[in-house]
């Protein structure tokens, strides 16, 4: 279509097409506001029931500490003896580099995902993935973390596997679009369905890309040893929130 | 010249397959009540490639052979000294008496020597051309020729004439002196095109000056006859003018150096006999066995303006835009408070709790904790005020 110049006293009729374009932009931009003003208002239900969760989760922690300190006074009192649950959850850190290595705890940590060294892992704890850990311990420092260990983990280091590609966890979307069916939906989900191990414990641990940890801040004391040894291979126990504290 | 191919496209009024009706100009350049229709090549697409291509290879067909002689640098007898002789291994000429006697012969750089490869008789100097292909490419330049934008950036000076294409009666055809030959180009606004020509007559740059190529002159119109009562005779002495009868149009007239656009003058009865010489998009042609004109690719070329038209937004589904932001650079949010909250809106209350017992331990108090003071219970107002709003309401 062509501008047509009628007379020198009137103006230039504007294109059929520019009206016609100005009025989409004008419903696009239109749709795009009412669409944003809905969108805060989910987005602001979701934070306060993301608030509330993170309430309930704190409140259960400090409920479960003081349960434990109890029996095990209970037990004292009586002259019994308490024996807490044994653990479910453990954390591995690859110690030892990919030269020489024996095939055999080589497809072991291959199958934790641990094929770099610093790398650490969350693992669930049973008779299977125990003798695959007594199968790497000369390979591993392991142990049994906090919950405040798990929590600097993930907000940390924390890094999610979205279409095979590793994304720093930045917001809240990012755990809800892959766990959302999972009901995990927030950080805080994320940290105490790791930290309890939940049903979906599997899901939301394979959500995680492996830890890349730093070497520890004052170094090792022996990797070549076993832990109980004065070195630093092998299951540490509680320990191991020390060590992660200087590896985070 | 692509440029003006891709703006063909946006010409007032759309459509470029129609075909609107030419007007015939007498030999004074007054136009006559005849007008034709457009000849469908006009609609050809035009492809600056194949012309071009074409073009190149049409051109070599009248090429002379050029060699030197088979026995050049051969004509000795020479053999090498071989080692021991404190003299390079060349082929050397043998006996004696003479300067020649000694010299180096037979290789390229030997003085006298046979040059390296030397050209031959039997280099492959023309080219097989596809007949269709050379078709196409005289359509294509038949239709550039139509298009005064095309012969303007060609070179040719066609601000004053009446209308491109430019036919004209065919008493053209039965001139017998250059006179009246010129007196017509005159007329129709055609001798600025002529006077180009005289003004670029220029000594040859290169060897061809002393081979009988001396000067060198840009060209003018092409005449396209239907039939030579004296046309060609008329014409011909007038510098740059060329001269094609419509059933033996050349390319290497029509697009000369393989680029479009020359002016051409029609007479006529050869722009009438071009519909049946290269038929329509209806009927084939019905001089050339089996040929039909060439279809373009993409009837509406305009690639850009197509996308953009409603009906294919309206078609097309639209891109979904990334729905979580994320940042460029991963910050520390067990550092940074702000992350930490946008993440766990939670940790607000527990850092707080944090710092108040630190401040008690400390006896301190925090520098701001009346102001923070007075906004909770500001809050804590508005928020009691609302939920009554709503029970108010139910």
């Amino acid at each position: 279509t062509a501008i047509t110049m009628v007379e020198a006293k009137k103006l230039p009729q504007v294109p059929e097409s520019i009206l016609k374009r100005r009025k989409l932009r004008a419903e696009q931009k239109a749709k795009v506001t009412q669409n944003k003003v809905k969108l805060s208002l989910k987005a602001k239900e979701k934070k306060q029931k993301i608030f509330k969760r993170a309430e309930k989760y704190v409140a259960e922690h400090r409920q479960r500490v003081r349960e434990q300190l109890s029996l095990r006074r209970e037990a004292t009192k009586a002259g019994n003896f308490y024996v807490p649950d044994e653990p479910k959850l453990a954390f591995v850190i690859r110690i030892r580099g990919i030269n020489q290595m024996h095939p055999r705890p080589r497809k072991v940590l291959q199958l934790f995902r641990l094929r770099q060294i610093n790398n650490g892992a969350f693992i669930k704890l049973n008779k299977a993935t125990l003798t695959m850990l007594r199968i790497v311990d000369p390979y591993v420092a392991w142990g049994y973390p906090s919950l405040k260990t798990v929590h600097d983990l993930i907000y940390k280091r924390g890094y999610a596997k979205v279409n095979g590609q590793r994304i720093p966890i930045t917001n809240n979307d990012i755990v809800e679009n892959e766990l959302g069916k999972e009901d995990i939906i927030c950080m805080e989900d994320l940290v105490h369905e790791i930290f309890s191990v939940g049903a979906n414990f599997k899901k939301a641990n394979n959500f995680l890309w492996p830890f890349k940890l730093s070497n520890p801040n004052g170094g090792w004391s022996k990797k070549l040893n076993h832990f109980v040894e004065g070195g630093d291979f092998g299951n540490r126990e509680g320990k191991i929130n020390a060590l992660l504290a200087k590896m985070i | 010249v692509h440029k003006l191919l891709n703006s063909l496209v946006v010409v007032e009024g759309g459509n470029m397959a129609a075909r609107p009706l030419v007007t015939v100009y007498s030999d004074k350049n007054e136009a006559t009540q005849t007008q034709i229709k457009l000849p469908a090549v006009f609609r050809a697409p035009i492809r600056p490639d194949v012309v071009s291509f074409i073009h190149d290879q049409v051109s070599k067909n009248k090429r002379q052979p050029y060699a030197v002689s088979t026995e050049a640098g051969h004509q000795t007898s020479a053999e090498s000294w071989g080692t021991g002789r404190a003299v390079a291994r060349i082929p050397r000429v043998r006996g004696g008496g003479t300067h020649r006697s000694g010299q180096g012969a037979f290789g390229n750089m030997c003085r006298g020597g046979r040059m390296f490869a030397p050209t031959k008789v039997f280099r492959r100097w023309h080219r097989k051309v596809n007949v269709a292909q050379k078709r196409y490419a005289v359509c294509s330049a038949i239709a550039a020729s139509g298009v005064p934008a095309l012969v303007q950036a060609r070179g040719h000076v066609v601000d004053k004439v009446a209308e491109i294409p430019f036919v004209v009666s065919d008493k053209i055809e039965s001139f017998r002196k250059t006179k009246e030959a010129v007196a017509f180009l005159r007329r129709a606004n055609l001798w600025d095109d002529i006077e180009k020509v005289y003004n670029s007559k220029k000594i040859r740059a290169g060897v061809g000056k002393r081979r009988n190529r001396r000067f060198k002159q840009k060209l003018g119109p092409v005449i396209v006859y239907g039939k030579d009562s004296g046309v060609i005779r008329a014409f011909r002495n007038i510098p740059g003018v060329s001269l094609l009868h419509v059933e033996r149009l050349n390319l290497l007239k029509l697009a000369p150096g393989g680029h479009l656009g020359r002016l051409i003058v029609w007479t006529e009865s050869a722009f009438n006999k071009l519909d049946s010489i290269f038929g329509t998009y209806k009927a084939a042609s019905e001089l050339k066995k089996g040929f039909t004109l060439p279809r373009a690719k993409m009837a509406n070329p305009d690639f850009g303006r197509a996308i953009r038209s409603e009906e294919i937004i309206k078609a097309v589904r639209r891109v979904p835009r990334a729905s979580v932001k994320t940042s460029k650079v991963h910050r520390n949010p067990l550092k940074k408070t702000k992350l930490m909250v946008r993440l766990n809106p939670y940790a607000a209350v527990l850092k707080r709790a944090a710092i108040l017992s630190q401040k008690k331990a400390q006896n301190v108090e925090h520098p701001n904790e009346k102001l923070i003071q007075a906004a909770n219970s500001k809050a804590a107002v508005a928020r009691k005020a609302k939920t009554a709003k709503k029970t108010g309401k139910k």
